[in-house]
Formats: structure tokens, sequence, C-alpha cells
């Protein structure tokens, strides 16, 4: 038999946990990118921990040792690798597990379409989860007929003041059409202002969104607090 | 065992433990770093991360002992200023291996000493937390176990979310992942007349 030293380096495990510790260090609310060297060498060391397991369980069966009740050193020797296989499989299943539950929570903060700089960092089947889970969304408000992602709080007037950073040029906020022009001041309906707020700052999203907007989304509030808007408001 | 998911619980298994084999182990001679053949020989103490020792404890396979951040030297210590000891060096998990590793090893003074040195230790960081909202960390956070450090977190947060519900400020934010950059000069608009 091959020594396990050189095909299993370091202790059994550590390098499905290096990939945990690299999702639990990102700062929160941030998602690193997949980490594809590191998934695949765990799953080599899978496979080579089965491959373990099969031949000491071969071993015992060519002695003509009763495998269900045989606890001798071939036995724990298995052991140990099937604990090793359990424990990669939970850290490689809580990865993905976790970084689904931040990719969900995407949707819900970005909307439908995804920064580039975050699509980067995901595995393409990620990019395709995010794509499903979203149309489920959307096919679901769409029969409530309700837009679940605006602010949970009913704001005090329906219209607040925004200030535009960008050019974001002509775009559709319900059933008119507003041209947004960098530093002009416009009253917009605030579901329709909520989705420019929520992505400010953002220029790469206009590559990703195509058409529709011409270069930046970049829009924020004029008055910075509440108590600012109603100010303007009331002026 | 907590959730199957939960990372903090994985990381926390990991922390390594030392054991005796009561068996000898074939073809896992890589657990064993003195050990010249591919196998583990009954009586050898070796490490394992506590995922690993756990299990062949219930398969009474290896004995486990009582890992060195719970010696008497870290109790005379506690016992002096449980504020001021550096727990986190020990173990980040100190609290949840301990509360895991006291059935395994038989030890009944674990479990009342885990509960004095959080309790006397909790008081201490949830006052420094409010009252150092804004400064700068203090080098006693890096004294502070994982779990103490987000007790630490919430409490600054919440007191932050407070000032800021008494100054009125704004409640629409960017979502966070997009980064922290904010553009230069937002905060300096011109307010309102």
């Amino acid at each position: 038999m091959t020594p396990l030293k050189v095909t299993l380096g370091g202790m059994y495990g550590r390098k499905s946990c290096q990939l945990l510790r690299e999702l639990a260090s990102a700062e929160p609310g941030q998602i690193p990118t997949f980490n594809n060297d590191l998934f695949d060498q765990v799953i080599k060391e899978c496979t080579e921990h089965q491959f373990q397991l099969q031949s000491l369980m071969r071993k015992i069966q060519d002695e003509g040792l009763d495998i269900q009740t045989t606890r001798n050193e071939d036995h724990f020797g298995a052991v140990v690798h099937h604990l090793s296989l359990i424990r990669n499989k939970r850290c490689l299943m809580a990865y993905m597990y976790n970084r689904a539950e931040i990719i969900q929570g995407l949707r819900w903060k970005l909307g439908p379409v995804l920064p580039q700089e975050i699509q980067e960092k995901l595995h393409y089947l990620e990019e395709e989860y995010f794509k499903n889970h979203s149309a489920a969304i959307e096919s679901y408000m769409a029969e409530l007929d309700l837009d679940l992602t605006v602010d949970m709080v009913p704001p005090k007037d329906p219209y607040i003041q925004v200030k535009v950073l960008d050019d974001i040029g002509e775009v559709l906020l319900g059933d008119q059409s507003a041209t947004l022009v960098r530093h002009s001041v416009h009253s917009l309906r605030r579901t329709d202002a909520e989705p420019f707020i929520s992505q400010m700052d953002s220029t790469e999203k206009t590559a990703a969104h195509g058409g529709g907007y011409s270069s930046e989304m970049s829009v924020i509030f004029y008055g910075f607090t509440r108590r600012r808007i109603a100010e303007s408001v009331g002026s | 065992m907590g959730h199957y998911y939960n990372i903090d619980d994985i990381i926390m298994e990991e922390e390594p433990i030392l054991v005796s084999f009561q068996v000898g182990a074939n073809g896992v001679g890589l657990l064993d770093p003195s050990s010249e053949t591919n196998s583990v020989e009954k009586g050898a103490k070796v490490d394992l991360p506590f995922w690993l020792a756990h299990e062949l404890f219930l398969r009474q396979a290896a004995s486990v002992n009582v890992p060195s951040c719970y010696s008497q030297k870290t109790r005379k210590e506690i016992q002096a200023d449980a504020a001021c000891v550096d727990l986190r060096s020990r173990s980040p998990y100190f609290y949840e291996l301990g509360c895991k590793v006291a059935p395994l090893v038989g030890d009944k003074t674990i479990g009342s000493f885990l509960r004095h040195a959080f309790a006397s230790r909790y008081k201490e960081a949830l006052s420094k937390a409010h009252g150092a909202a804004l400064a700068k960390p203090p080098k006693y956070l890096t004294y502070l176990t994982k779990e103490e450090s987000s007790l630490f977190e919430a409490a600054r947060t919440s007191m932050e979310a407070f000032k800021k519900w008494q100054a009125g400020g704004s409640r629409l934010e960017r979502a966070s992942i997009l980064g922290r950059k904010r553009k230069p000069g937002i905060g300096t608009h011109p307010s309102s007349p």
C-alpha cells in the first residue's frame, strides 16, 4: 500500500475546513470568490479516502473475517477513512449551502441582475441557481401582483426627492419615462427610485443591464436624512 | 451537535485534542507523525481534530485527554482577573469546545469553570462595547473568543444603531455587498434650505 503521507498532504479534513474558514473570514454580507482549486483538492482527497477504505475492507474479507463483527486494526483504519469522508462531505455541503444562502439574499438586495464584480465570484452553477431563484421569486410576485422587494416600511409620502449622481439617460418609471441627467433633481415615486438607490455607485452595472440605461445608474436621496426630505418637500 | 451546515460548529470541531489510541489502526499513518509504518500503534498519543477524536472515543478506540486550555493554570488566571485572560490564543472556541469535551473526559468541574469564566467576562465585554463605541479596537478585543467577539460586536452595533436612530439617520442605504467605499462628497451635499 502506498503511504498516505504522500497522497494525502496534511491532516485529514484540513483542506475542507480551510474552505470554510475562507467563507467565515469574509466580511459580513460579502461573498468570497468560489475556490475551485481547493474544492477540487477536497474531492480528490475524498476519492483517495474511498480508495483506502475499500482496500482495507477487501483485506478483511480476503482474510476470511466477518466484515460486520471484525474489530481489528484494519477495521479501525477503515473507520478513520470513513469518518474523514463524512467530515469532508459535511464541509463541502456546508460550503455550498452557506454560499447559496448569501446568493439568495443577493436577489433581494440587488435585483434580478448581478453586477459583473459579483458574478465573477460565483461558480457558473451558482449563477444558474441565482437565475432560477430569481425567476421563482418573480413568478411568485407576478402571481400575487405585488412587488415584495420594496422597502418594508410604508413611506409617509409616495414621492421622494432624488438627486442623480451620474448620467443614466432615459428610463421607464411606472407609466412614464424620465430622463435622469447628472445633478438633476427629480420627484420620483419612492418605489421607482429604490432600485437605483440600492445600486448606488455601481458603474459596472450598466453593461450587465444592457440597453435601457445609457451610462451609469447612480441616484441618491437629495436630502440625506428623512427629516431633510420632509423639509425639502415642504419648502 | 449544532446545525449540520453551521460553519462555526464545523470550524470548532477542527480544534486539536490529544488522544491515546486504545487500538491499533492500519492505513492511517498520517495521524501519527512519529510512526514509521503506515499505521498507528495501540497506545500512541496523537493530536487529532475534535471531530475524529470524538467519533473514535464513541467507538472506544481512543481515550480523550483534557485539552491544555482547561488546565489549572488557566483556571487560576481566570480566578485572578477573568477579563484580562487571553482566551483566544488558548482556543477561539474556548466555551463550545469545553462543552463538547467535558462529557468525554468525565471532568465535572469544567462546566462550572466555563460558566464562571463566561459570566465574569461577559459583564466586562458588554460595558466596554457600549463605552468604546467608535474608538479604534482596543487590544482587549484580541483576548476574546469567537463567541465573545460576536457578543461584543452585537452590543457595539446595537449601540450605534440606537444613536443613529436618535439622530434620525437615513434608513435606505446601498446594499452592503457592493463594498464599503462611498463616493467622496456624498455626506457634504449642502443641506436643504
